[in-house]
């Protein structure tokens, strides 16, 4: 039987700001239906490699196809759900309007979409309050729902979940979890250590580069402990206290 | 009250200009450049030479002094000389319409025999009225003619040398026309662009650093869309803003006492002389450069203060060159260069000759105003969509 066709094939990536590499060589691929942590430490090119994939940076050599088509293309871009780190709203829209642009800018006319991620982050009873009003996990509710509108085949996240509460993450992550059984690919860039428990498949990048692919455990195995934020750290190339133990990628 | 405090609050201040190169620049730059600008405008003014056209109603007597003033002006040796001479005053108004003349001096049927009667005679100055600074210009030179003038007539009429009283017409504008009847057409486009620049470019800023505008570049939006969808946007509230300027500046609403209010008026009750469509065309091209501008320039910007800051750069050279308070070939060569590049120059010049001069579009230079307007909106608008960073268009 032939292997689904990847959702995301990073071949060789690499992207520079001047003198800076920020993202150094990264092959990877990525199956659909699988929900993908992106682990790392600030600066480590998690941002640049999202925004390559969502069509907004050109790589500097090497290539990237997400559901097959070679970005940045932006044939493509009705397909992918990208939610920036900055919350990225209208804060004088209301919550309904911020998403009826959004979902209009897809395509999407129809009010059910709208309806429907209201629903998910819960935010039907504030579909008429400027974003401006709204708290700040409230606000990071409504941007994920921006992105969520469309029903995108593939959704990269770049930390999605900062400022919302535990009991709201567990219901992001149970509706990720609902998305990617239906097909839909999801990267997600995090810090949150539970929520890279949550992934399939973890992968940790350090300088731009993969420096450990694979499930939790085994990353924590690589690790060579049983904790995954002490493997954080130790892919990140810092003992237990945060302080850098020299700066040599592994 | 702590002065360790207050320094702290003093010493952030500076500590945080040390690092905005930008805002020292606005501080002790911008203030010299500006400054030096307007005294380079003023200083350095051509001085063009008046030419008079004198009017003679007077017969054989007027044309000796006719031939008297052409005489002692040939070669402008005081920055004056009459040009041509006629004995109609419509002859007269069509050589300053055709801009044969910049001044025109009717001496009247009873000029000489004002004089030999002792009496002061009433000459008529023509001046075209929508340059106040020109005029002003002309009929300061013209005091020069009118000395020669007296004394010609002491000469004919062997009296005492008489100075004539002068009586002022413009060609365009009402007798009771004032400053504002000439600057309130270009204000209404200079505030118009000052706004819409301003609120264009602070909008798109916020899109650049609040994300949004990441988030619509990750949709299947193109570049093109996004700026054409703003200057829909913006145009609309500019199209209000020029509409409601319009009628401040055109119309006039009296509003009747009420109680203890005294009765007031609203609105300038400005005269165009030619059609407002035409002048709301005019300064609706202006706005949709300006909304484009605005998105261009908030490229360069980092904060809303770095957009306040284009001001000094942007819009108040427009006001200095832009030939609203003085006509752009009066200009140094180098200025006049450099004021056909802005589109204020074409949109003033286009709104005088409509509002002022009753000019239309059959009038080539003023269709030469409304094309340039329209390619200066669309090459702002190739400029916008060039800063909006994708890698896909």
């Amino acid at each position: 039987m032939t292997p689904p066709a990847p959702a995301v094939e990073a071949t060789g990536l690499r992207k520079s700001f001047g003198p800076v590499l920020a993202v150094d060589g990264i092959d990877l691929v990525l199956a659909p239906g699988r929900i993908y942590g992106l682990l790392g430490p600030n600066g480590s090119g998690k941002t640049t490699f999202i925004r390559m994939l969502a069509g907004l940076a050109r790589p500097t050599s090497g290539s990237a196809r997400v559901l097959g088509v070679l970005v940045p293309d932006r044939s493509v871009l009705g397909r992918i759900g990208y939610m920036p780190q900055a919350e990225a709203i209208y804060p004088d829209l209301s919550v309904g309007e911020n998403l009826e642009f959004f979902a209009r800018l897809e395509g999407r006319t129809d009010r059910a979409a709208v309806d429907h991620v209201l629903d998910l982050v819960e935010l039907g009873d504030r579909r008429h309050t400027p974003a401006m009003h709204l708290s700040g996990g409230m606000r990071r509710r409504l941007s994920l729902a921006c992105t969520l509108v469309h029903e995108p085949s593939v959704l990269l996240l770049d930390e999605p979940t900062v400022g919302v509460d535990p009991a709201l993450r567990a219901q992001f992550w149970a509706h990720f979890r609902r998305l990617a059984a239906a097909g839909t690919t999801i990267l997600v860039a995090s810090h949150v250590m539970d929520e890279a428990d949550r992934c399939d498949e973890l992968v940790f990048v350090r300088s731009g580069r993969i420096l450990v692919r694979g499930t939790s455990s085994e990353v924590r195995a690589g690790a060579g402990t049983a904790d995954l934020e002490a493997a954080f750290l130790h892919f990140a190339g810092l003992d237990a206290e945060g302080r850098p133990l020299g700066n040599d990628v592994p | 009250m702590s002065g360790a405090r207050i320094l702290a609050v003093s010493r952030r201040i500076a500590r945080g200009f040390r690092r905005d190169e930008r805002t020292l620049g606005l501080i002790f730059v911008v203030p010299i450049v500006v400054t030096a600008l307007l005294g380079w405008v003023i200083r350095d003014q051509k001085d063009a030479t008046v030419g008079v056209v004198v009017v003679n109603e007077a017969g054989q007597p007027g044309q000796r002094i006719v031939d008297a003033l052409t005489s002692a002006t040939t070669g402008a040796p005081d920055g004056i000389e009459v040009v041509s001479w006629t004995t109609s005053v419509d002859a007269a108004r069509t050589a300053l319409r055709e801009g044969n003349g910049d001044i025109a001096i009717v001496l009247p049927a009873s000029l000489l025999t004002d004089v030999a009667a002792g009496r002061r005679p009433s000459l008529t100055v023509i001046t075209p009225g929508t340059e106040p600074a020109v005029d002003g210009a002309a009929l300061g030179a013209l005091q020069g003619v009118v000395a020669t003038l007296a004394g010609e007539l002491a000469a004919a009429t062997g009296g005492a040398s008489i100075i004539p009283v002068l009586t002022h017409e413009t060609l365009y504008l009402s007798a009771d026309a004032d400053a504002l009847d000439v600057l309130a057409p270009v204000f209404l486009a200079y505030f118009g662009y000052f706004f819409v620049f301003l609120l264009t470019g602070i909008s798109f800023l916020r899109e650049r650093v609040g994300g949004t505008l990441e988030r619509l570049l990750s949709t299947p939006v193109s570049r093109a869309e996004i700026v054409l969808g703003y200057s829909l946007g913006f145009g609309f509230f500019a199209t209000l803003q020029v509409i409601v300027l319009t009628l401040f500046v055109l119309g006039r609403l009296d509003v009747p006492a009420i109680g203890p209010l005294p009765a007031f008026t609203i609105g300038l009750a400005i005269q165009s002389a030619g059609s407002p469509l035409i002048a709301f065309l005019i300064t609706i091209l202006l706005s949709l450069g300006a909304v484009n501008l605005g998105i261009f320039l908030s490229t360069f910007a980092r904060s809303e203060l770095q957009i306040i800051q284009f001001i000094p750069l942007v819009i108040i050279p427009q006001g200095l060159l832009g030939g609203i308070f003085w006509p752009i070939d009066r200009l140094p060569d180098l200025l006049q260069f450099v004021a056909h590049a802005m589109p204020m120059a074409y949109a003033v010049d286009g709104l005088k000759a409509v509002m002022l001069r009753g000019a239309d579009l059959a009038d080539s230079a003023v269709r030469l105003d409304v094309l340039v307007l329209a390619g200066i909106a669309a090459l702002f608008v190739i400029l916008a969509g060039a800063t909006i960073k994708r890698e896909v268009a």
